[in-house]
């Protein structure tokens, strides 16, 4: 089980003037993931999901508050609570001059998996993902499409616990977002637990069992998608978002 | 997973050895070491047998006597005689070196700053320098004194070394400068792509997703750059040997001089370019890594190149002698050590300094390096 609690991030911009001046991008965050569960991170662009999830998956220190993953901590079991995670963003680019094959040896080798165990794994992942015809290819040669499964493909090789999928379908084409809704559905069957930031309602009502809404770093909703609807006496998240930030989207 | 590091660095040699543009630093950079000591002995070769009929067309505004043209033909000055229109014709037709009009007993000569007009009238000078000597001895003659004797009030000898060691000396000196300046450069791109390029690519995030330390990260990418800089260095070290050998034999420049390394002054060079390139690795990926771009980082990276030669070179035109002290301070105690190799004057003690102050400045700098892979600013700066 996850459980973030009163997590802050606190980072420094410049304003108008070009002083420098303080931010909460988060401002006391707390939520639980069960295993077996999809959490929803819902919240516009800037809402403070990214670096929500940066935390979690151990690239950002906060400022204040807890992340446990079951009994492990940040930062002193920072090493084996990354063992059990897998995140994968917009952000997170692969290796172009590598084939997707020695992408995911590289990656089984840093996840402390043994050689033999990772061809095996390579092997598996290659044929569920259908990545065998372009397996041994430089990934720089790969369609977009093609990409996106070896970056799902390595997320895969050291069989996390936990994945943390941050607007990972943003700027795909819908034939490439589908490949991670899939994975997505098929990843909860197995027991993972995944968090997913995304800004397209839809998507989350379709596959989360909880959401979070976050807006200006704090939780303004958190539940299922039906209980989000029948507390805002609306019809579907995106009308709920609305109804939950007053009906205007805030510039920050 | 303590094996991470060497994991991270065989991620980057193979990112490294694929990127053309990487291995064309590496490898075409030692290079240029050929053709600059071929090409400077080839100029300074001809310099040194410049002959005087290359610069010793002077023309005399003036009649000359007998004993004058003498002395000018044993000279080797090839003398034009005519008016001061017909001469100064003659040298803007670029027909003559250098012209000299007289005046009474004042001669003055004529010309442009030119490289010609200098030697011409470094060969006039010693023309009149022997017709002064020559009138002299017949004026003391006439007044019945020995003017040989005269002559010998005082004696002044020379002891030279050859002008042919000189121009050796600075041509090996500059080959070896320039294996420094060839180490800097191929460690400039890799530490490039490795901290700013991977930045922009996205893939560093990628990277600090998995269960490795920032240590192991930095630690990682420092070895391959710094094995890229010492294979450049090595290759640039064995390029130079083989072509001063080869200038050994092609240019006169160099009889006499014995430019090849003892074995023993080969493993001195070598460690001095290893120690080299640990620190000027260590130094590129420290500023590379605070830049957002590649072009940023680049641009951050280009005062070094010349950081790292301009010690060298001043310490080489002043003459700077390596000492203690010296063998502390980075950069120039690299060029002064490789000085002594070449000149087979080594002392272990420098050495043994030179290889503290770099592991000294290699620890703050990964130090530094590791503390900035944690910050935020560093990582997602963009």
């Amino acid at each position: 089980m996850l459980s973030v609690r009163n997590l802050k991030k606190k980072f420094v911009r410049l304003d108008e003037k070009r002083r420098k001046c303080e931010f909460y991008a988060d401002n006391g965050i707390s939520f639980d993931a069960k295993s077996g569960e999809v959490i929803g991170i819902l919240g516009a662009n800037g809402a403070g999901k990214t670096t929500l999830l940066r935390m979690i998956a151990g690239i950002l220190e906060p400022t204040e508050g807890s992340i446990q993953f079951d009994e492990l901590r940040y930062p002193e079991n920072e090493v084996e609570i990354k063992k059990n995670i897998a995140y994968l963003s917009g952000n997170t680019k692969i290796y172009h001059s590598l084939s997707p094959y020695e992408l995911l040896m590289m990656c089984a080798k840093l996840y402390g998996v043994s050689k033999e165990e990772a061809i095996k794994r390579a092997k598996e992942i290659s044929k569920v993902l259908n990545m065998d015809s372009f397996l041994y290819n430089r990934i720089e040669n790969l369609s977009t499409g093609q990409m996106q499964r070896v970056n799902i493909a390595r997320c895969l090789v050291h069989d996390p616990k936990y994945y943390i999928l941050d607007e990972a379908t943003s700027g795909l084409d819908i034939i490439s977002s589908q490949i991670i809704l899939e994975f997505i559905k098929k990843e909860r069957e197995k027991g993972k637990t995944i968090l997913y930031s995304t800004h397209y309602m839809e998507e989350a009502e379709n596959i989360c069992d909880r959401v979070v809404m976050i807006d200006q770093g704090i939780v303004i909703e958190e539940g299922t998608p039906k209980e989000i609807l029948r507390r805002t006496k609306t019809s579907n998240l995106r009308d709920a978002f609305f109804t939950l930030i007053g009906g205007s989207i805030n510039e920050k | 997973m303590k094996n991470n590091m060497f994991h991270i660095l065989q991620k980057e040699l193979r990112e490294m050895f694929r990127d053309k543009k990487s291995l064309s630093m590496m490898l075409i950079v030692p290079l240029m070491i050929p053709l600059l000591v071929i090409g400077m002995s080839a100029l300074f070769d001809k310099e040194s047998n410049k002959k005087a009929e290359d610069y010793g067309k002077i023309g005399f505004c003036y009649d000359l006597s007998e004993v004058e043209e003498n002395l000018a033909s044993t000279m080797g000055i090839e003398v034009f005689q005519g008016t001061l229109e017909e001469i100064q014709e003659k040298y803007n037709q670029q027909e003559l070196d250098l012209y000299i009009t007289k005046e009474d007993t004042t001669y003055t000569f004529h010309g442009n700053a030119g490289e010609t007009t200098s030697y011409a009238s470094i060969l006039a000078t010693s023309y009149f320098n022997a017709y002064k000597e020559y009138l002299q001895n017949e004026y003391l003659t006439e007044f019945g004194i020995d003017a040989s004797k005269v002559q010998q009030i005082l004696t002044i000898e020379e002891d030279f070394v050859e002008q042919e060691n000189f121009f050796a000396n600075y041509i090996t000196t500059y080959a070896f400068l320039f294996i420094i300046m060839a180490i800097t450069i191929s460690a400039t791109y890799p530490a490039t792509d490795a901290t700013a390029g991977e930045k922009e690519r996205g893939t560093l995030e990628t990277l600090l997703t998995f269960p490795i330390k920032s240590k192991d990260i930095i630690i990682g990418k420092f070895l391959s750059v710094s094995l890229s800089s010492i294979i450049t260095g090595l290759l640039s070290l064995g390029l130079t040997i083989v072509s001063l050998y080869f200038a050994n034999d092609m240019f006169t420049l160099y009889e006499g001089v014995d430019l090849m390394l003892s074995p023993l002054a080969l493993v001195f060079a070598s460690i001095t370019i290893i120690a080299y390139s640990f620190l000027i690795s260590g130094l590129c990926i420290a500023i590379a890594s605070r830049s957002k771009t590649f072009k940023e980082a680049q641009s951050a990276l280009t005062p070094i190149t010349f950081i790292s030669f301009f010690p060298g070179m001043i310490a080489f035109m002043i003459h700077l002698e390596t000492t203690t002290v010296l063998s502390l301070v980075p950069f120039l105690n690299f060029t002064l050590l490789f000085d002594d190799i070449v000149s087979g004057s080594v002392n272990y003690l420098h050495i043994l300094l030179m290889l503290i102050s770099t592991i000294v400045v290699i620890t703050i700098v990964l130090f530094v390096i590791i503390r900035q892979y944690k910050s935020e600013k560093v990582l997602f700066s963009h």
